[in-house]
Formats: C-alpha cells, structure tokens, sequence
C-alpha cells in the first residue's frame, strides 16, 4: 500500500477499546475519510494533540484493502485552533459546523471548495468566537456547494418574479413560492430583503466571514429558511444542534 | 479447536470481554489460570463477585464505594470548603495518587459531547449543582479532561457555578515533570507558554 499525506482537518474521533482512536477527517483532496489510530490515547509521541476535533493537520495514512478504515500513521499539528474553547457557544458552533459538512455530504462528494469552507469557518471562529451570522454564513454556502440551495430571488414554480414584502417560503417546494403559485405551500413568510441579502451572500468569496452584520430579521428569517432546507436534505438530525440551541444566545428556534 | 472443551472456550470468550484483551491474550490467561491451584481461581472468582455485590456509588460524590457515604465524603480531615469535579473514578484515583489535593471530589460519569449527543442530563451535574447550593464550598476545582469534552463540560459548569458566588479555577495546563521541551507537542507547548509564570 502506498503511503498517503494530506492536510486535514478533524472532524471526530471516538474511543475504540483500551487505547486506540477512530478518527474521521476531511482532506481536499479525498474527501472524508475514517481512519484507525492505534494506540492514539495512550501514547503522545504519534499524534499528542492533533487527533483533536476541529485541529487542522497533516495526516499520514496507508490505506487498507479491505474495510473503509485506514490505518494511521503519524499527524502533525499545523493549528489546534485553541480559540474555539474560549466559550461553550463558540465550540458548539464549531461542532456543528463539522457535523452539518460531515452529513450534508457523502464521502467522495466533498470537494476542495467545502475543505476551504470548512477552514475559513473554524479559523474566524478561533478568532473572533460564536456569531449567528457565520453560523448562517456556512449553512447557506454548504446548501449551494451541496447542490441543495432553495429558489430565493424568483418563484420556484413559475421562475416569475417576486413582490415586495413578505413571500412564501418553502424548501419543500424548493424555495421562495409567489402568491399566484403559493397555493397555501409556503408554510414560512420571509421578507423579499431577506431573500435578497442570502441571494448576495452567495455571490461573496466562499471563505470570507468577517465583517458581516445581518438585521435582526434578516437573522430570524434567514435561521428559519435555511433550517427548513437543511432539514429537507439531512438523512438524520444533528446531535449538536441541539446543544447549539440550548447554548448559544439567540439560538433558541 | 477450543471446541472440543467447552469450558475453556467459555472462559477465552468472557476473557476476552475485558479491555485490550484479544484472543491470543484471553487464551494465555485461560492457560494460566488452569495451571494455578484450585484455591487460586476460587479466589479470583470471588472478588469478581464481591466486586459487583459490594460496590455502589457514593450518594454525596458518585465515587465507587462500599459504604455510603464514601470514606472521602466522611472524612473530617478533608477541607469541607474545596470541591474538586472530575469525569470518572479513575481521574480522582490519579489525583489522589499525588497526594496534592486535600478537598471533596464530586465523579461526573462523563463529560459534555454535542457531537455525540452527550447532554447534561446524562452526567451528575444536577446532584452538582444541588450540593453546591446547600452552601460551605469555596473554591471549585474543575478537572476535567483537556479534550473538546473536557473543555465543553468545564465552560458549562463554569457558567452555572459562578452565578453561585463560590469562585472556579481549572488544573493549569504545562510540561509534563521529566519531559524534554523538544519532545512535547506543540499545543501543549504552546499552553505552556500561555500559562507561564514568575519564578
């Protein structure tokens, strides 16, 4: 088998018998991937702290020929991103972020543009701590990176335009619904700024996080909208959030 | 092959139940135990069972115990005013090896883990929060583990415990004691370097 090295970023390990570690990464390159480290608790020498979740690495692996598990060889911590543990709200966020990447995707869809997603998201988080807005920032563009973004500036039945004020919104029916086509469908109503404002996200580089400031309606609707989508699209519920919607200010649905 | 006797076979399999113990291990032990005097497995047998009828968890702190309360919650000599939080047994066993820490412990059963839906209901915290609020604490040392989980659970108690007035430090983060700097990991390291102090 020949030797793998790529940069990664953590995702999630849990405990495997007395001492070893199964540990879930993202690369660039080959996209998710689990891995079986050996011995991972007990020794520090082979990867100390960098089998941490949310650390960014470079990971050295040989891949198995049977089974999904390769088998790790070394990691070395390029960013433990510390930061991320300043508050419990911030290290939620984190987790969730890693979670909604981790079940939004399969293991082979996940491109370069969803690992640099990933990594401009925890590297303004190990910054600048917890905000709704990078929250919102990264579901938004991991529904478009997955193929799943809603119609939002124009009807998803008839493609016709939208009036002023609040539309119909449904992810069910594959996004914003004018009042001819709503039909009673659009079971949330979402301001036609809202819609705009999320429609001018996605035109912003896929790694920019700072210096966003949403309204604190462009926040509720936008939270609403976009769970409404991800829900449509996710195979299973997120355990972490409901841990962000207990912990974080302003989280609570 | 270990077939043919069943009760060999029977004693491999539950052998191998334990931690970090294969097949090839849990036969040596198999091996080894029938080679030993009657008496010998006897014994061994016993303080299994003794093990699970005797032992409970203490109903003040949660440590493993065959009186309630535990002999650390009954001991005088202790200092009433200083708790220290731990997630398992084994964490205030290594804690009280060094013999550094003279205050109450309280035993979490686990720690925070939103990524795997560990919530607080399923940890001690309520009985925590309860016996902090009868009042005497002073200090409360967290010393959890200095993983995501630990962290996560230590930032949640924090934020429970520091409406109460009672003060909250957390075990400082450092070099491990006859380490060569070139040798430890860089968080830690870095840590180390955070956390400095006057000497």
């Amino acid at each position: 088998m020949k030797p793998q090295v790529s940069q990664a970023i953590i995702l999630h390990h849990s405990d495997y018998g007395e001492a070893d570690r199964i540990v879930t990464f993202l690369t660039p390159d080959h996209g998710r991937i689990k891995g079986f480290a050996r011995a991972a608790r007990k020794s520090r020498k082979r990867f100390g702290a960098a089998l941490e979740p949310y650390a960014e690495v470079l990971i050295h692996w040989l891949a198995r020929s049977s089974g999904d598990l390769v088998s790790l060889r070394d990691a070395e911590l390029v960013k433990l991103r510390s930061g991320l543990r300043r508050d419990l709200e911030t290290l939620t966020l984190a987790g969730y972020g890693c979670e909604l990447t981790e079940v939004l995707f399969d293991e082979s869809g996940i491109g370069v543009e969803v690992f640099q997603l990933l990594q401009a998201f925890l590297d303004h988080l190990d910054n600048e701590g917890y905000s709704v807005e990078a929250r919102l920032l990264l579901e938004v563009r991991l529904l478009s990176l997955a193929g799943y973004m809603p119609h939002l500036q124009h009807c998803a039945d008839c493609f016709g335009p939208l009036p002023n004020g609040p539309v119909g919104f449904s992810a069910a029916a594959d996004g914003s619904l004018c009042p001819g086509c709503d039909g009673g469908r659009g079971i949330l109503k979402v301001d036609r700024l809202t819609l705009g404002t999320f429609g001018r996200i996605l035109q912003t580089p896929l790694t920019r996080f700072a210096d966003f400031k949403l309204s604190p309606r462009s926040r509720q609707e936008g939270r609403a909208l976009l769970g409404d989508a991800l829900r449509c699209h996710l195979h299973r519920p997120l355990k972490s959030l409901e841990f962000l919607n207990r912990f974080s200010p302003g989280e609570s649905p | 092959m270990l077939d043919s006797i069943p009760s060999f076979a029977r004693l491999v399999a539950e052998l191998a139940k334990f931690p970090g113990v294969g097949n090839k291990t849990a036969t040596r032990l198999a091996f080894f135990l029938l080679r030993q005097p009657k008496g010998q497995a006897e014994a061994l047998a016993g303080a299994i069972l003794d093990l699970q009828r005797n032992t409970r968890f203490c109903s003040v702190c949660f440590h493993i115990t065959e009186q309630d309360p535990c002999a650390l919650c009954c001991d005088p000599g202790r200092d009433a005013t200083l708790l220290c939080v731990v997630e398992e047994p084994q964490a205030l066993l290594a804690i009280e090896r060094s013999r550094s820490f003279k205050g109450l412990y309280h035993v979490l059963h686990g720690a925070l883990s939103p990524l795997d839906g560990i919530g607080p209901e399923d940890l001690k915290i309520a009985p925590l929060i309860s016996r902090l609020e009868q009042g005497g604490f002073q200090e409360i040392l967290i010393a959890t583990n200095f993983t995501v989980e630990g962290d996560a659970t230590a930032l949640y108690l924090a934020k429970l415990i520091q409406p109460l007035g009672i003060r909250v430090t957390r075990l400082a983060y450092g070099i491990p004691m006859g380490s060569e700097l070139e040798y430890v990991d860089e968080a830690t390291v870095n840590r180390a370097v955070e956390g400095r102090r006057d000497i």
